[in-house]
């Protein structure tokens, strides 16, 4: 994902000369066609985010986009201040790229984790928050959010995630169906969109049908599509590689528990406040948090029993 | 080369009118920071006064102007005053000023009046800020310059010496610090910033990260406006020695006044004195 990312960004680079691609010390394969092609306007800001954040700005200020890239906890949650003030407080054109989102560094620990950033960048006014789900998505969609301009926030996997199984192209700001089914919503985002494709196969086996929405724009959020289903569906469920607390599950919550349409069954699969005590690979961690598709589908089957 | 006399007596007495209409419109909105202000009355005089930056009070957003980023948004009454009195803005605009449903808060904030370049209050923001402006103006090829004024407790802030390095790095000979030294912050321990947490030799410090530094006396015109004026193919740092209060007697040099707002009495005493 990290490369279709830094394509976008090159691409959009060669014909736009107000575009500066600013990189938090993170490898991303382009280096050498940056530094030929983008020339100034590519900088390694080494390890200084809240320099880097407050640099992006001081060129936004002056009439440039900026994407400003690293590590997600690095370049989110080190710098905060910088990117609530600098950038979404003078509401200026920078876009903040994430790698990492989630559990993709699983063996690195709490340090590199991101499962808090969302809550955080949600509540900032003028942010956008885009993840996408695999790399045709992360392309597609990081060339929508150069388009639009930021704030933006844009969060991606580690590496060479797998594509998804359904192809559909990504809108900014709608959610892509990726399954149709009459029971049951799961709405995910990420590169866990997977993990809720595979829960639907399981519980489609037990014979419900499960609808899989792709809500890769979580800010702002396609009220419109949450609505429909809510009173449509016999529940509906979200399921996020972050925290439960402030992310997608909380977006969908507010929608719909603001609405007359309020779904029968709701729950929220993300990290239940905790960090792992243990570490491992991204598949062990979804495990151990109860946000892999097995436990997804054995919760969800409960849920609609009881 | 020295200002004339005539050109001295003139900013001293603009001085003056700027710390007159800080004191009236502090004392007015029940507002703070006035100390905070006056520290950086003369600074911020020399800069659009003294004929340091390019900038048009009538296209205020005009290409390749100079820029102030006001790193210590504290003291923003400072930089309403002068702006006002350049031209920016008619004067009677201040009377607003901490009148609930106002945009004139009392930290700067980007675009509510023209000329003023940035949101600041939280400090430590600024540098990099001014960084950026500064590495925008070099690749579109223009000649202006950058100014940010901080605050010397301000330099305690681990953002500002990365934004040091980068700008040592980078030789953004167009960007320009101005420390308003006056060692004081925190205004009620009655300790000196030397005392809290100690950034001397601020100089040294600045020359290992490749800056070139002047040290000034930060109520003095000439010197001031010299130093501002200097141009190297490094960044530059003014260490601007000055007094908190500067121009009210019983303010000066005091603590307190970083949040305290005058009482009617201090007041009438201060406005005599800046009359």
């Amino acid at each position: 994902m990290r490369f279709e990312a830094v394509r976008a960004i090159y691409e959009n680079g060669l014909k736009n000369n107000s575009l500066w691609f600013i990189n938090g010390d993170l490898g991303h394969m382009k280096t050498e066609e940056f530094r030929r092609d983008f020339g100034a306007r590519y900088i390694n800001g080494g390890m200084s985010e809240q320099n880097i954040i407050g640099v992006s700005a001081g060129l936004a200020l002056s009439g440039m986009q900026v994407v400003a890239y690293s590590i997600v906890p690095f370049i989110t949650l080190r710098c905060i201040e910088q990117i609530k003030i600098d950038i979404c407080d003078q509401n200026l054109n920078v876009i903040v790229l994430g790698v990492g989102g989630g559990f993709a560094y699983g063996s690195a620990g709490a340090t590199h984790y991101s499962i808090e950033e969302l809550a955080m960048l949600r509540a900032l006014p003028n942010m956008k928050i885009v993840c996408p789900a695999d790399p045709p998505e992360t392309y597609s969609l990081m060339k929508q959010v150069l388009e639009l301009g930021g704030p933006a926030y844009v969060r991606i996997g580690r590496g060479k995630e797998p594509n998804l199984p359904v192809q559909i192209p990504a809108a900014l700001g709608k959610a892509s169906v990726l399954r149709e089914g009459g029971d049951i919503t799961i709405v995910s985002q990420g590169t866990i969109v997977s993990e809720a494709l595979r829960a639907a196969e399981i519980l489609s086996a037990e014979g419900l049908e499960v609808e899989v929405a792709n809500m890769h724009t979580l800010k702002p959020i396609d009220r419109e599509f949450l609505l429909d289903r809510a009173g449509k569906r016999r529940g509906i469920f979200t399921l996020e590689e972050h925290s439960v607390i402030g992310g997608l599950g909380s977006a969908v919550a507010e929608v719909l528990m603001d609405s007359d349409n309020r779904p029968k069954k709701f729950h929220s699969f993300g990290v239940d406040d905790f960090w792992p005590e243990t570490v491992g690979s991204q598949q062990y961690l979804r495990d151990v948090c109860n946000i892999s598709a097995e436990k997804v589908a054995g919760s969800i089957s409960r849920i609609l029993a009881a | 080369m020295p200002a004339a006399p005539e050109k001295i007596l003139e900013l001293k007495s603009q001085a003056k009118l700027t710390r007159r209409k800080i004191v009236e419109i502090i004392y007015r909105a029940k507002s703070s920071h006035v100390g905070s202000a006056l520290s950086a009355a003369d600074i911020i005089t020399s800069l659009y006064f003294g004929g340091v930056m390019r900038v048009d009070p009538h296209h205020p957003k005009k290409e390749g102007r100079d820029k102030l980023v006001l790193s210590k948004g504290h003291a923003v009454s400072a930089v309403y005053a002068t702006l006002g009195f350049f031209g920016f803005f008619p004067i009677e605009k201040l009377e607003e000023y901490g009148r609930d449903g106002t945009k004139l808060a009392s930290h700067v904030v980007l675009d509510v009046l023209p000329g003023l370049e940035t949101s600041n209050g939280s400090g430590g923001h600024g540098l990099p800020l001014g960084a950026g402006m500064a590495l925008a103006a070099k690749q579109k090829g223009e000649d202006s310059r950058i100014f940010v004024l901080s605050g010397d407790g301000e330099m305690e802030e681990g953002s500002v010496w990365e934004a040091l390095l980068f700008a040592g790095h980078h030789q953004l000979s167009n960007l320009t610090l101005i420390i308003d030294r006056n060692y004081l912050q925190d205004g009620m321990s009655g300790l000196r910033t030397n005392q809290i947490l100690d950034i001397d030799p601020l100089d040294e410090k600045l020359r290992a990260f490749r800056w070139e530094v002047e040290s000034v006396n930060g109520h003095d015109f000439d010197e001031l406006i010299s130093a501002l004026e200097n141009k190297s193919d490094k960044p530059r740092a003014i260490i601007a020695n000055t007094l908190k209060g500067k121009g009210v007697s019983f303010m000066e040099n005091r603590g307190e006044w970083h949040g305290k707002c005058p009482d009617a009495e201090q007041y009438e005493v201060a406005i005599k004195e800046l009359s």
